[in-house]
C-alpha cells in the first residue's frame, strides 16, 4: 500500500494554489491569524519544540532549539528563509515554492513571530527565476491582504517581509554564506561561533530556516504537536518530501513518514526501469555516501541514516541501476563541488579541482597507477579541515562507490610500464 | 577586462538606461535594513535591462551604495549568473550534474556543441546563443534539463533541441513554449507554465517594457545587433577564453 501522504503537497497538481483565496479556503493563513491574536511568541515556539520538527534542509538541526538559542537582549531579530535549494539530486523547494508559494510564506510570518522578529526574507536561488515571480505574486496578495505590514490584525504586531534573489552560487545554501549573500557580499561561509543565533544577518540573532521545514509550522500549530511527533521514529518524527530520480521509473516528489524504508521509496517511485538491477542509491543529496543492496530494508529517518554512515540530508534519493558507470557520476559530482567551491579554504579549493582532474583522466581510461588510491586519500584529507560542510562533502559518494566499484575505477587506468631494478 | 573601451556606443546608451532606471533602483535600496543588501538585486535589475552587468553598471552600484569599486565588483564576480561581457541573446544553459548524467545529458551536451559550432561559456557567431553547462538546476525528475533563458525545458531528446533552435532561430520560441515541457506521465507534480505562464515571463511580450529590450532574459544589449559590434566582440570573446575547438562528443 502506498505511504505517499498530503500535508504540504495537499493540492498540488489539483487547485491553483497561487492565488491566496483558493489556499484561504484550503485553510491557510488560518494559523498564522490564530497565532497573532491568540498564542503568544513563546508558545509558538514550545509548539514547535514539542513536535520534535527537525531542519529539512541537510543538517536536520531540531527547529525549536535553532530558534531557542536567541539571545534576549533585545536586539533585532530576523528570520530568514533558506530558499537556495542546490544540493545535487534535490527539487521539493522549487516545487513548494512555485506551486504552494503561499503555504511557504505562511510558514515563514509564523516563524517570525515564533522568534519575535519583525523582518523576514526569504533567499530565493537566481536561477528559480519563476518561483521568484510566483513568490513575488504572493506577497503583493498577502501584503494586500493585510497579512504583511504594521499593526497586523489589529495586534500591535509589525512584520516586513524581502524577497531577495541570489545569482548562481551553490555555497549560498550555507547558512552563514547565505547571510554573507543577503549583506550584498561574497557568498562566503563565515568562521563559526559566532553562530546565526548571536550574530546572523547585520551581525543580529538570525534564524536560518529551509522552505520545508517552515512550510510545516502552520500544520503543525493546527493539528497540534503530537500528531507531528507521534509520526515516524521517535527522534526523527513527521513528514518529509523526499525527491526521487536517477534510474527510476517515475522520478517526483514523494511526501512520507520518516521511516518508510528504502525499498518502499523506491516501489513508490515505480520501480527501476524494466529488467535492471539495483546497485546503489544515494539517500540524502549530492554530499551523502551511497548505500547498497543490503540497506534496502534500513527506516528512511535522520538517524538510522547517520547510524548507517550516510546522512538523510536534503532527502534527495538518487537511484542507480547497473547502467551506471560509477566513474562518471563521481566525476560528475567531484566537479560540481570543484565548481562550486568558494575558494577560502585550500583543501577544498585545491582539492577539489586534483580529484576532478583525475576523474577526467579516469573516464577516458588514461588513469595512472595510484590514481584510486589517490582518490581516497585527497577526498579524506579534505574532510574536516574547511571553514563550512562543502569541503567535506566531497568523500562520502566518492568513497563509498571507489570502496565498492573499485574494479570499475581500476579498468580505466592505463597499463603501466613497470622498471624493476 | 575592465571596460569595454572598443565599444563608444555604450555609454550614450547607458545614460539612458541609468536615468530611467534610477527611481527602481532606490526603491530596491530601500527594502532592505542595510542598503549594502541590495547590491545583488540592483545587479540583477541592470543585468536585466544591459544584457550583462556592464562596468559604468557597476560604477553606479558603487555609488549607490556607498562603496568602494573594488568591493563591488569582486562581489559581482563572485556570482556565476552575471554576466561580465555581453551574452547571447538565448542563454542555453545545460544541466550536467548527477541525475542528468544518469539520464544521457552527455549526449544532449555533445549535440548542442555539434548544432551551434561552440563550447561551453561560448558565444555563436550570430550573437544569438550563448552555451553553458552548468550545474544541478534543481528539476531532477525530468532529466535531462536545461534552462533557456531561466525558464525550464525538461525530458530533453536531441530531436526536441533541434526543434527548440529551429524555433528560435525563426523567431517562432515564444509560440512553441511549452514545446520541451511537455507533461510527464509519471511526474507528480507539474510546472504550471503551460497554463498561464508565470507572472515573469508574461511580461515577456509586453512592449512597454523598460528599454524595449527582450525580456525573455538576459538579451543581448542592442548594440550586439550591429553586425559589425557583434562580430568584434565575438573575437574578443574568443581570445579571452581561448574556446577548446568544438568537438567531437566529449566535453572538455
Amino acid at each position: 500500500m502506498s505511504k505517499v501522504v498530503k500535508v504540504l503537497t495537499q493540492g498540488i497538481g489539483e487547485h491553483n494554489l497561487r492565488d491566496i483565496e483558493v489556499f484561504r479556503k484550503q485553510g491557510g493563513y488560518a494559523q498564522y491569524e490564530r497565532a497573532l491574536r491568540e498564542l503568544g511568541a513563546a508558545d509558538v515556539l514550545d509548539i514547535v519544540k514539542k513536535s520534535g520538527l527537525r531542519g529539512r534542509g541537510g543538517a536536520g538541526f531540531p527547529t525549536g532549539m535553532k530558534w531557542s538559542f536567541l539571545p534576549n537582549d533585545g536586539r533585532p531579530r530576523y528570520m530568514v528563509c533558506n530558499c537556495d535549494e542546490a544540493e545535487p539530486g534535490t527539487f521539493k523547494d522549487h516545487m513548494l515554492l512555485l506551486e504552494t508559494p503561499h503555504q511557504v510564506l505562511e510558514g515563514i510570518l509564523l516563524g517570525a513571530y515564533g522568534i519575535g522578529s519583525h523582518h523576514a526574507f526569504i533567499y530565493i536561488r537566481g536561477e528559480l527565476k519563476a518561483g521568484y515571480e510566483v513568490m513575488r505574486a504572493a506577497v503583493e496578495q498577502a501584503r494586500a491582504a493585510g497579512l504583511i505590514g504594521k499593526n497586523l490584525f489589529g495586534t500591535g504586531y509589525d512584520l516586513e517581509f524581502t524577497i531577495h534573489r541570489g545569482a548562481g552560487a551553490y555555497i549560498c545554501g550555507e547558512e552563514t554564506a547565505l547571510l554573507n549573500s543577503l549583506e550584498g557580499k561574497r557568498g562566503e561561509p563565515r568562521l563559526k561561533p559566532p553562530f546565526p543565533a548571536i550574530a546572523g544577518l547585520y551581525a543580529q540573532p538570525t534564524v536560518v530556516n529551509n522552505v520545508e521545514t517552515l512550510a510545516y509550522i502552520p500544520y503543525i500549530l493546527k493539528n497540534g504537536p503530537e500528531w507531528f511527533a507521534q509520526v515516524g521514529p521517535e527522534r526523527s518524527p513527521g513528514y518529509k518530501v523526499v525527491s526521487i530520480s536517477g534510474h527510476v521509473r517515475k522520478p517526483g516528489n514523494y511526501e512520507v513518514p520518516l521511516g518508510v524504508t528504502i525499498r518502499e521509496l523506491l516501489e513508490e517511485a515505480g520501480g527501476l526501469r524494466e529488467g535492471r538491477t539495483f546497485m546503489a542509491v544515494q539517500p540524502g543529496g549530492g554530499s551523502s555516501a551511497c548505500l547498497f543492496e543490503e540497506h534496502l530494508d534500513l527506516s528512511y529517518d535522520f538517524d538510522t541514516m547517520a547510524n548507517a554512515g550516510t546522512m538523510l540530508g536534503s532527502a534527495a534519493m538518487v537511484f542507480f541501476d547497473d547502467t551506471t558507470d560509477f566513474v562518471q557520476a563521481a566525476l560528475s559530482l567531484v566537479r560540481f563541488f570543484a565548481h562550486e567551491s568558494c575558494g577560502q579554504c585550500t583543501p577544498c579549493r585545491e582539492g577539489g579541482h586534483w580529484l576532478e582532474q583525475m576523474l577526467e583522466r579516469l573516464v577516458h581510461a588514461q588513469g595512472v597507477a595510484g590514481d584510486v588510491d589517490m582518490l581516497l586519500a585527497i577526498s579524506g584529507q579534505m574532510t574536516g579541515r574547511n571553514l563550512c560542510p562543502l569541503g567535506d562533502s566531497v568523500e562520502p559518494f566518492l568513497a563509498s562507490v571507489v570502496k565498492r566499484f573499485r574494479d570499475q575505477f581500476l579498468a580505466r587506468v592505463k597499463p603501466t610500464l613497470v622498471v624493476v631494478g | 577586462m575592465l571596460r569595454n573601451t572598443d565599444q563608444p556606443a555604450a555609454s550614450s546608451q547607458f545614460e539612458a538606461i541609468k536615468a530611467r532606471l534610477m527611481p527602481d533602483l532606490h526603491a530596491i535600496v530601500a527594502r532592505y535594513p542595510q542598503s549594502r543588501s541590495a547590491l545583488l538585486t540592483l545587479a540583477h535589475r541592470f543585468q536585466e535591462e544591459e544584457g550583462f552587468v556592464s562596468h559604468e553598471a557597476l560604477e553606479v552600484i558603487a555609488q549607490l551604495l556607498d562603496l568602494p569599486l573594488a568591493i563591488v565588483e569582486s562581489t559581482v564576480s563572485f556570482y556565476t549568473l552575471f554576466y561580465r561581457k555581453p551574452v547571447g541573446k538565448y542563454m542555453l544553459q545545460v544541466c550536467r550534474n548527477l541525475s542528468c548524467t544518469l539520464n544521457g545529458a552527455d549526449a544532449i551536451m555533445a549535440h548542442f556543441r555539434e548544432r551551434l559550432g561552440v563550447g561551453h561559456l561560448e558565444t555563436t557567431d550570430d550573437g544569438l546563443f550563448s552555451y553553458e553547462e552548468v550545474e544541478c538546476l534543481a528539476a531532477c525528475d525530468r532529466a535531462p534539463c536545461m534552462q533557456v533563458n531561466l525558464d525550464f525545458a525538461y525530458d530533453l531528446t536531441p530531436e526536441k533541441i533541434d526543434e527548440m533552435l529551429a524555433g528560435i532561430r525563426a523567431g517562432a520560441y515564444e509560440q512553441t513554449g511549452p514545446l520541451a515541457q511537455t507533461l510527464h506521465p509519471s511526474r507528480s507534480w507539474k510546472l504550471g507554465y503551460h497554463e498561464p505562464r508565470s507572472p515573469g515571463a508574461q511580461r515577456v511580450q509586453d512592449p512597454d517594457s523598460p528599454g524595449g529590450l527582450d525580456k525573455t532574459g538576459y538579451a543581448a544589449a542592442p548594440r550586439l545587433q550591429d553586425p559589425a559590434v557583434a562580430e568584434r566582440t565575438h573575437e574578443r570573446l574568443s581570445k579571452e577564453n581561448a574556446p577548446a575547438p568544438p568537438t567531437n562528443g566529449s566535453h572538455h
